[in-house]
């Protein structure tokens, strides 16, 4: 029912996402032995600049899969390109799918606004789950295939971090398409705001470890081991909030 | 006996920014009519069903449908799950399959009437793996009808459901609806700016105008109601405003007052006797011509 109304508006985004998201897993995997080689020209190199400081701390994660693994796919990767189809997924009205007519014809059975919007939101959800773990997944087999080991445990945690995240840009694009009745308003002002957010912890290093984008990559837990479950939880009543803000917004609302 | 009210309207009121889309809407739909609800394009027609189906608020008012309150969401969806309805443009999901968009609809409805599905396809000849989108206009209304009819719905909700149609088409739904009413113990309420379907398929109407009833009742009691009565004089007619209450216009042209009463022609006729007129004629009004009486012409 509702699902499957739902998958069949996000399916196209999802699958595109998830393949271009494995693309770039699978290929990450198979890239380390390059990287690997040149890791030597980069210690030789005199790298007393911020950019060759950058470079050089850039080289040392690199050393171990554990680094590569975390600075070119849960740090970097995941997060940009992730962070994009989530929110193309969780854009697009609920409720009218383009036009106005077709909004008559949801709100006309007999299921409630609240639902519509829970069942949008479940089903983004998963899918954003499926990006969370899969790709991960396929690198981490595909680095066994040649020889690499990565945890399983931290990949389940990384895809946490990243999932829990994901999950406000996606809300925020979820509440943007309660208020726009297109895909493409809601689209623009939450990759905006995603990029604006990134941006921002690019110029106040100090609070970045504190922002979305550190929880995202798990920064913490890759660092120190532990789980950031402080900011797990804030990420989580944050995205529930915003949920919660458009579910408000859609039900005040005149069709 | 008087039947109980399916839908029932008081003083029902929206604004659009300054301009008052419906204002003081009282409507009331008895269970088994077929409520013809007649107006301009513009009128406040849609306004209304949105109103009732829990789409839109009113600003003041209420609407209740089977004894429901329409703008509270719990009560919306149990109006809306003994309801079926089909939207003016009768968009629907256009990526679609018919076949899926049935069952879709279907999975919101226990008491889903295969035995009917069954029959509209057929009737209606329509193609199960074709895209909604690839329907013409006529076949995307019969989709729609279909997916209205089976629900086993108490009232069915039309907002214009032959507006775009050709003529034979047009025709075919309105035969469809009749036949279908005939067989089951349903409402039918149908917005048109169709005066001859209303009067075709309609034993109760009520005419909008600019956001407010202007005529409502049965229609066989409007036109047994509602006279012409013509008065010829000798020379100029005289102008007089008619105290009698009813007269709903009055047009002197010549030697001939032409007097629209919509509450027979006794009182009108007595009133006048005084002015002396030398001829009296009494005609019977269509439905046609008490529209065209009631809403205001712009220009």
């Amino acid at each position: 029912m509702l699902w499957h109304k739902t998958w069949r508006e996000t399916q196209l985004r999802f699958y595109i996402g998830f393949i271009l998201l494995v693309l770039l897993a699978g290929g990450g995997a198979l890239e380390y032995p390059q990287i690997v080689k040149l890791l030597p020209a980069v210690s030789g190199a005199d790298l007393t600049s911020e950019l060759g400081r950058r470079i050089k701390e850039a080289a040392e994660l690199q050393r171990t899969f554990r680094g590569y693994v975390w600075s070119q796919w849960f740090r970097q990767n995941l997060p940009q390109l992730g962070t994009l189809f989530a929110i193309l997924i969780g854009s697009g009205s609920p409720i009218t799918h383009g036009s106005r007519g077709a909004a008559l014809f949801t709100l006309s059975l007999p299921a409630s606004r609240t639902r519509l919007v829970a069942v949008r939101g479940a089903v983004g959800l998963v899918q954003l789950i499926v990006f969370a773990f899969v790709p991960s997944l396929v690198l981490v087999v595909m680095a066994r295939g040649m020889g690499e080991a990565y945890s399983v445990v931290d990949l389940l945690i990384h895809g946490l971090c990243w999932f829990v995240g994901v999950s406000v840009f996606f809300a925020l694009a979820l509440l943007l398409s309660t208020m726009f009745d297109d895909l493409l308003r809601p689209l623009l002002v939450a990759c905006a705001i995603a990029v604006v957010v990134g941006l921002s912890s690019l110029v106040f290093e100090g609070v970045a470890r504190y922002g979305i984008y550190a929880l995202m990559s798990g920064e913490t837990y890759f660092r120190t081991g532990a789980v950031p479950w402080v900011g797990l939880l804030a990420g989580a009543a944050l995205s529930s909030a915003i949920f919660y803000a458009a579910v408000v917004n859609i039900s005040a609302r005149d069709f | 006996m008087t039947e109980p009210l399916v839908i029932e309207t008081a003083g029902l009121r929206k604004q659009y920014g300054v301009r008052e889309a419906i204002r003081n809407v009282n409507l009331g739909v008895p269970a088994g009519s077929i409520y013809g609800f007649l107006g301009r394009n513009g009128a406040g027609k849609t306004t209304t069903i949105k109103i009732l189906l829990g789409m839109m608020r009113p600003d003041a008012g209420s609407a209740r449908v089977f004894g429901l309150p329409s703008e509270m969401p719990t009560s919306s969806v149990d109006i809306r799950r003994r309801t079926g309805f089909v939207s003016e443009d009768k968009d629907l999901y256009d990526y679609m399959t018919v076949g899926e968009i049935v069952r879709f609809t279907a999975g919101f409805y226990p008491r889903w009437r295969a035995d009917l599905e069954d029959r509209y396809l057929r009737k209606f000849e329509l193609p199960l793996d074709r895209r909604v989108r690839e329907l013409s206009r006529g076949t995307r209304t019969k989709l729609a009808l279909l997916l209205a009819l089976c629900r086993s719905a108490e009232l069915l909700i039309l907002d214009e459901p032959t507006s775009g149609l050709d003529p034979a088409v047009s025709e075919e739904v309105l035969q469809l609806l009749v036949s279908h009413v005939a067989g089951e113990q349903l409402t039918v309420f149908f917005s048109s700016h169709q005066i001859s379907e209303v009067d075709q398929i309609a034993d109760r109407v009520a005419i909008i105008d600019q956001g407010r009833i202007v005529v409502a009742g049965e229609l066989e009691e409007l036109r047994a109601s509602y006279r012409r009565i013509q008065f010829v004089f000798d020379g100029e007619a005289p102008d007089v405003v008619f105290r009698t209450p009813g007269v709903v216009r009055a047009h002197r042209n010549g030697r001939v007052i032409t007097v629209l009463s919509s509450a027979g022609s006794e009182h009108v006729v007595h009133e006048a006797r005084a002015l002396k007129p030398v001829a009296v004629d009494v005609l019977p009004v269509t439905l046609k011509e008490i529209f065209l009486e009631t809403v205001t012409v712009e220009g």
